[in-house]
């Protein structure tokens, strides 16, 4: 039952008060021939590869909607462990609130363990959650991290099923970052030939696939370190602007004007006298 | 014919230097009948923090009631105000929650942090994917148009008053090629020690 | 020489045109996001004008062929055509192309040896005498003003701020209405031109009250 009031407290969990509602709606506007809007998606290229010490994952940092850059430095390796990071693909909001989601279940799984978070349980806990829903939580991922057992790297998809392989890309751009890996992996790689595969693989994906752009992060994974580069490299340079277009004060006419002080309560307040003779 | 563009209507918020600007137009329209011109979408959500959405008009109202409820609730709860950051996870929270029927909304928040002052932007999408940027977000049917002239208008470390004439070049501009929005512009700048808000003259037709 | 105040407006993605006709009088005015300026009334001859609202490019070629045939009458007959024939003309002309997708909504005005008249025409080939059109997306607000302030005894000088105030009311309801008024007025000696303005300074002063 949809309520009637706003004043509701969240009951956890999804919510399908307004389903009848925009059901009836789109009903309505398919008459007219329209739709109902969607959420955003990503046009993205992500990729991760396994080299000798750890993992590098990698993604570009354009989000678009429709036709629209929204944002031309979004961040899309998102933070699940201390040792494990994830890329996402997809419906923009599902990456961010799945990979919240699970990292947050995850810090608890590890507490009540007291042992450090393994990628296979992340992995598993996503891929649970992703084929509860069907396919209807449109998130891809690249999901990478180093445990107990050393490096890992898998690809989930939207509707929960899993790879665990030595190099993924997904996205729109992943099939252009995927011939560079094809063309140039090796296992055991050092950490710099590894992180240069990365970049020129994302870097593919930005130049060819219109989905994808901006600039490269990537994030390297190791037993003792995590270095989380963003940007590792600015693949679309601004030109400089030498002039500007800032108008004088007063272009646009006021036709009223309230000016709202805002009075602060000062906690503490120190003053240092200094010796100046 | 879109819901989103059922009511019509334009946000958007700029980041200057110690200070922050929201604004948006004052149109609610049912299609090209214009019902009231003066319909504000941007409300104020604390001392130093402002919420404004474009789309649809019910959908405005209502979820800025929850908002208010929810925002009320943790403010008791905390005794304190609530950051930017922590206000956008809210936003977010609400509208995830309808994954599966959300509303129809595009909102925008600004606001300064209410202990260091920190200038904070950002944009959600309709079910409430957060994106936060260092220097303007838009929303509603003359996004496009507001992009445009917020890539000229807008520079790192704007003065307040320089970044009030942005913003409102930004806004009248791309207000008045959209036939959806206008009637009245609002915006909002928020400093350390005041709001100032001002109500600009735009074309009325 | 007030008979009539004929008022027109249409407009669908892009015209506003409203007529006027007080002793005749045409208003016809404009907007669209694309353009801010696009002349709604076609001067077809001296004592001719058309207005347009609808497919811009069918109104302006339509009412172009219109003012060809117009000058052929004149020559051929050695005096100017009537009104009525050359609203005629055109909705026989618009007829030929019924249900091909033209997009025309026009008001034809003029002087002739009737008096003043004023014909409403449309892609359907519909054609009406009347002394008072709206044509467009804000006819129906330019129609309440138009409906609650005429009388039959105006002078030019209230026709002529009656047919602004129609415009201009009907751009600020109608989202696709907006931009400037081009007031005409039609006389016995043929058309001038009386004010353009813009909507937005007219709302302003209306608001002020005068």
């Amino acid at each position: 039952m949809a309520s009637v009031s706003a004043f509701e407290l969240p009951r956890g969990g999804f919510c399908f008060d307004n389903c009848r509602r925009n059901g009836m709606l789109g009903a309505e506007l398919a008459k007219h021939g329209a739709k109902l809007p969607k959420a955003r998606k990503t046009g993205t290229t992500i990729a991760g590869l396994i080299f000798k010490d750890g993992v590098v994952l990698g993604a570009d940092t354009r989000a678009t909607e429709d036709t629209i850059v929204a944002d031309k430095n979004c961040q899309k390796i998102h933070f699940i462990a201390p040792n494990i990071y994830c890329c996402g693909a997809g419906t923009a909001a599902d990456t961010e609130i799945t990979t919240q989601m699970i990292s947050s279940n995850l810090e608890l799984h590890s507490l009540s363990t007291g042992r450090k978070a393994r990628v296979a349980t992340a992995c598993c806990m996503l891929k649970q959650m992703l084929f509860r829903y069907q396919g209807h939580i449109g998130a891809s991922l690249v999901l990478g991290g180093v445990d107990i057992s050393g490096p890992s790297l898998y690809s989930i998809h939207p509707h929960g099923s899993t790879d665990k392989l030595p190099f993924v890309t997904l996205g729109s751009g992943s099939l252009a970052a995927m011939a560079v890996f094809e063309d140039r992996y090796k296992i055991n790689m050092e950490e710099e030939e590894a992180k240069a595969l990365v970049r020129d693989a994302i870097a593919s994906g930005i130049f060819n696939d219109l989905g994808s752009g901006s600039n490269i992060d990537i994030c390297v994974i190791t037993r003792d370190k995590i270095d989380y580069l963003r940007p590792y490299e600015e693949a679309n340079k601004k030109g400089d602007r030498k002039g500007n277009y800032r108008n004088k004060a007063g272009t646009a006419t006021i036709l009223s004007e309230k000016i709202k002080p805002i009075s602060f309560d000062i906690l503490e307040e120190t003053v240092q006298t200094m010796d100046t003779s | 014919m879109s819901i989103m563009s059922y009511n019509g209507g334009a946000v958007l918020a700029m980041r200057g230097k110690n200070c922050v600007a929201i604004g948006g137009d004052l149109r609610f329209g049912v299609q090209a009948q214009m019902v009231s011109s003066s319909f504000e979408k941007v409300f104020s959500m604390g001392d130093h923090l402002y919420i404004g959405m474009a789309g649809l008009a019910s959908d405005v109202q209502t979820v800025h009631e929850r908002l208010k409820f929810r925002l009320n609730l943790y403010e008791l709860r905390e005794g304190r105000s609530i950051k930017p950051n922590t206000f956008m996870s809210m936003v977010s929270n609400l509208l995830y929650e309808r994954r599966f029927g959300p509303y129809y909304i595009d909102p925008v928040i600004a606001g300064l942090d209410p202990i260091t002052f920190k200038p904070f932007i950002c944009s959600l999408d309709l079910i409430g994917c957060p994106m936060v940027t260092e220097d303007f977000v838009v929303s509603g049917t003359c996004a496009e148009q507001m992009f445009g002239m917020c890539e000229t208008l807008w520079e790192p470390d704007l003065e307040p008053e320089e970044l009030f004439e942005a913003i409102s070049q930004a806004l009248l501009s791309a207000v008045n090629r959209d036939a959806l929005s206008g009637s009245g512009a609002v915006i909002h700048l928020i400093e350390k020690d005041k709001v100032t808000t001002r109500v600009l003259k735009t074309r009325l037709d | 020489r007030l008979a009539i105040l004929p008022s027109i407006i249409r407009g669908d993605w892009q015209s506003h045109t409203q007529c006027t006709n007080p002793g005749s009088i045409q208003t016809p005015l404009h907007h669209s996001s694309s353009s801010q300026t696009v002349k709604k009334v076609i001067e077809i001859n001296p004592y001719l004008l058309g207005t347009m609202a609808g497919g811009a490019a069918d109104c302006m070629y339509w009412e172009r062929v219109l003012s060809k045939h117009c000058r052929i009458y004149e020559l051929r007959n050695k005096e100017r055509i009537s009104v009525a024939a050359a609203s005629k003309l055109l909705a026989n002309m618009v007829y030929q192309y019924k249900g091909m997708g033209l997009s025309m909504g026009t008001m034809i005005c003029g002087w002739d040896k009737r008096g003043p008249g004023l014909y409403y025409v449309n892609e359907e080939g519909t054609r009406l005498s009347g002394g008072m059109f709206a044509v467009g997306s804000g006819s129906t607000y330019a129609y309440g003003v138009l409906d609650s302030n005429h009388r039959p005894d105006m002078t030019p000088e209230e026709a002529y701020d009656l047919g602004r105030r129609a415009i201009c009311h009907a751009t600020h309801r109608d989202a696709y209405s907006g931009g400037v008024v081009n007031l005409y007025h039609m006389q016995q000696s043929g058309w001038i031109k009386v004010s353009q303005n813009d909507v937005s300074e007219l709302q302003y002063k209306f608001r002020e009250g005068n």
